[in-house]
């Protein structure tokens, strides 16, 4: 007999750890703090998104797990380290998405499209191929729940590299140049809040299924290739 | 332009049918099983002095930053002081008084968050629920349109819509469901014109006689009433309608049942976007799904996109059935089919229980507003069963 208990949006934050956001970790963990604080005052939206986040640099870092946000009181600490691993940000979500949505589905929920969230300051690692699992990723024939995918860049990111990320053009987003670094990574993560909480809001009304919030401060990459 | 919200007058009659008068069926039908959850006459028993009775306790279930359904709101979501619940005087039954119902939400599952409601911005007045309830010579029917809990959070108006008539001449029972779309800022009054407009041209098609209903036509009327609207008393023409699908864009089901062969009801409807309509089996509790939503493909991700009036789409989704005697018509939104989903869950098991037999019309409202978490959406639902279930004489 199967029970019917809603869908939701299971949302996926790669945070980059590599050694050059040392200096914006302050930033990048208050900004996840900020999240978490937001979303407990807003219970129906956060009843139906699922938030995992992973820590990338020379590896990954799986910090929260498909988190149920209406009874997370206290965020992770991220925490610097190594190189940026594209690959292993990639491999993860490749790895885990499928279990992670028969386990939603064994839990009686039906599952959204899920929402990939990439903050990234720099240059995936040279002679790294990222590109296989990013494309296996993406591929519905090969994964059925190909997410969504919002590339952010910030600082050294490079506009051609979101935009090769982003699952579509207007999802590649980098901020503006001279931008101050700090200032963007709190951007994100508003933009990030918001998206989430109108996702939710949206999906409770039975309509689209990913909202995306441009930050502020950042600028479409295709107009700055 | 006529005011879209002025009721269309209409006449009913009560009386048995000729479909039942011969056959019988009010002599041969043993009577529904009594539904479990409705209330029931009870032998009298001895009432509580006011010292003895026992005020309403809280469930016992809590939830993060909510209280649970019941006397008790949350203090947080509240925009005034939080009342004590009454006092215990006020719930002890003095004799021959009659006893206050428990009005609790029922909760299904895990239930949703519990809050205070926000009044809806805006205009014109929407109010939360719309209930409605009668008996033709031929059906029963029960309607109830309510405010999704998330609306009723964030202070948002009821995007869901319906109106229902009957058709003198024939006793056919004229409906239409609407959902209107979220992103479209003026959904709401987008439903309700959509709902009128439907129920207003099969209503002259039937005063017509027509050989066959012009289910286009139907469409075609809900369509137009938005683009007019977005014309604002210039002429409806097609450059309107791209103003009416970013204001006013809804869903739309409309149907008639009707006395068919045999006098047995039968149902015709018309669809556009997601809302959707099914065949509840009283006997085995099955659900048959009429209307494609969706919900209904079954594929590895769920997908939500609709395609709203005032697009019409080509070919129309038209569906016609027979209303058998153990059978229920229900017509509905998504925010009432999602979480019925394929009605094996405890969803459509508690409607299986609850439509046995017609509610009463408030009691059908309090089923609809059930609580259960992630399913926060407007729930409209019409109800339709054959005439025979009531177990009142006749009028």
């Amino acid at each position: 007999m199967s029970d019917n208990r809603g869908s939701l949006l299971p949302v996926y934050v790669l945070a980059d750890e590599s050694g050059s956001m040392t200096p914006h970790l302050g930033e990048l963990n208050k900004g996840l703090q900020s999240l978490y604080e937001t979303m407990l005052t807003e219970p129906m939206a956060a009843a139906k998104v699922r938030l995992t986040v992973v820590g990338f640099a020379d590896d990954v870092v799986t910090y929260t797990e498909l988190a149920d946000l209406r009874s997370e009181y206290r965020s992770p600490e991220l925490a610097t380290r190594g190189s940026t691993s594209y690959a292993a940000a990639f491999g993860a979500v490749l790895n885990r998405l499928p279990n992670d949505i028969g386990k939603l589905k064994g839990e009686g929920y039906r599952v959204h499209r899920p929402a990939v969230f990439l903050l990234s300051d720099g240059m995936p690692n040279a002679g790294e191929d990222w590109r296989t699992p990013h494309r296996q990723l993406c591929d519905r024939a090969v994964t059925p729940a190909a997410p969504n995918i919002v590339a952010c860049g910030i600082g050294g990111a490079s506009p051609e590299v979101m935009l090769e990320v982003a699952s579509t053009a207007e999802f590649a987003l980098v901020s503006k140049p001279a931008a101050d670094l700090g200032k963007a990574i709190s951007s994100f993560f508003v933009a990030l809040t918001k998206s989430m909480v109108e996702s939710g809001r949206s999906l409770a009304a039975g309509n689209a299924e990913l909202i995306v919030t441009k930050p502020e401060g950042f600028s479409m990459a295709i107009d700055e290739v | 332009m006529s005011d879209p919200y002025e009721p269309e007058p209409r006449s009913e009659g009560l009386g048995i049918s000729d479909w039942e008068r011969h056959n019988g069926w009010r002599a041969d039908f043993e009577g529904p099983a009594t539904p479990e959850g409705w209330p029931q006459p009870q032998p009298e028993e001895p009432r509580p002095t006011p010292a003895q009775a026992v005020p309403p306790q809280p469930h016992p279930q809590t939830q993060p930053g909510g209280a649970p359904h019941g006397w008790l709101p949350t203090p947080r979501a509240l925009t005034g002081p939080v009342g004590p619940p009454p006092p215990a005087a006020s719930r002890a039954d003095a004799p021959g008084e009659p006893t206050v119902p428990d009005w609790s939400v029922l909760e299904v599952g895990e239930p949703g968050y519990v809050f205070e409601s926000r009044p809806p911005e805006g205009s014109p007045y929407r109010p939360d629920t719309v209930v409605d309830g009668w008996s033709t010579d031929l059906v029963t029917m029960r309607l109830a349109s309510i405010r999704g809990y998330g609306h009723r959070y964030h202070g948002t108006p009821r995007e869901d819509d319906c109106a229902v008539a009957v058709h003198k001449g024939s006793g056919g029972v004229v409906f239409a469901v609407a959902d209107g779309v979220s992103a479209a800022p003026q959904s709401a009054t987008g439903a309700a014109l959509a709902c009128r407009g439907a129920v207003t041209d099969l209503l002259h098609q039937m005063d017509a006689d027509v050989p066959s209903l012009d289910w286009a036509h139907v469409v075609g009327t809900a369509a137009w009433s938005l683009v007019a609207r977005a014309a604002a008393g210039r002429e409806p023409e097609s450059a309107y309608a791209e103003e009416a699908e970013r204001l006013y864009a809804t869903t739309l089901v409309a149907g008639v049942v009707r006395p068919g062969r045999y006098g047995i009801p039968e149902v015709h409807l018309v669809q556009v976007g997601d809302s959707g309509a099914w065949v509840l089996d009283r006997a085995g509790g099955r659900y048959r799904r009429l209307l494609a939503t969706k919900d209904s493909q079954g594929t590895e991700i769920v997908s939500s996109g609709v395609t709203p009036l005032p697009r019409v789409p080509s070919p129309l989704a038209v569906q016609t059935v027979e209303l058998g005697p153990s059978s229920v018509l229900l017509v509905g939104t998504d925010g009432f089919g999602d979480a019925l989903g394929d009605g094996d869950g405890a969803v459509g098991r508690l409607f299986h229980r609850g439509l046995a037999a017609p509610p009463p019309a408030l009691g059908f409202a309090h089923l609809l507003d059930f609580s259960r978490e992630t399913f926060d959406d407007d729930r409209t639902l019409l109800a339709v069963w054959p005439r025979h279930l009531l177990r009142e004489p006749r009028r």
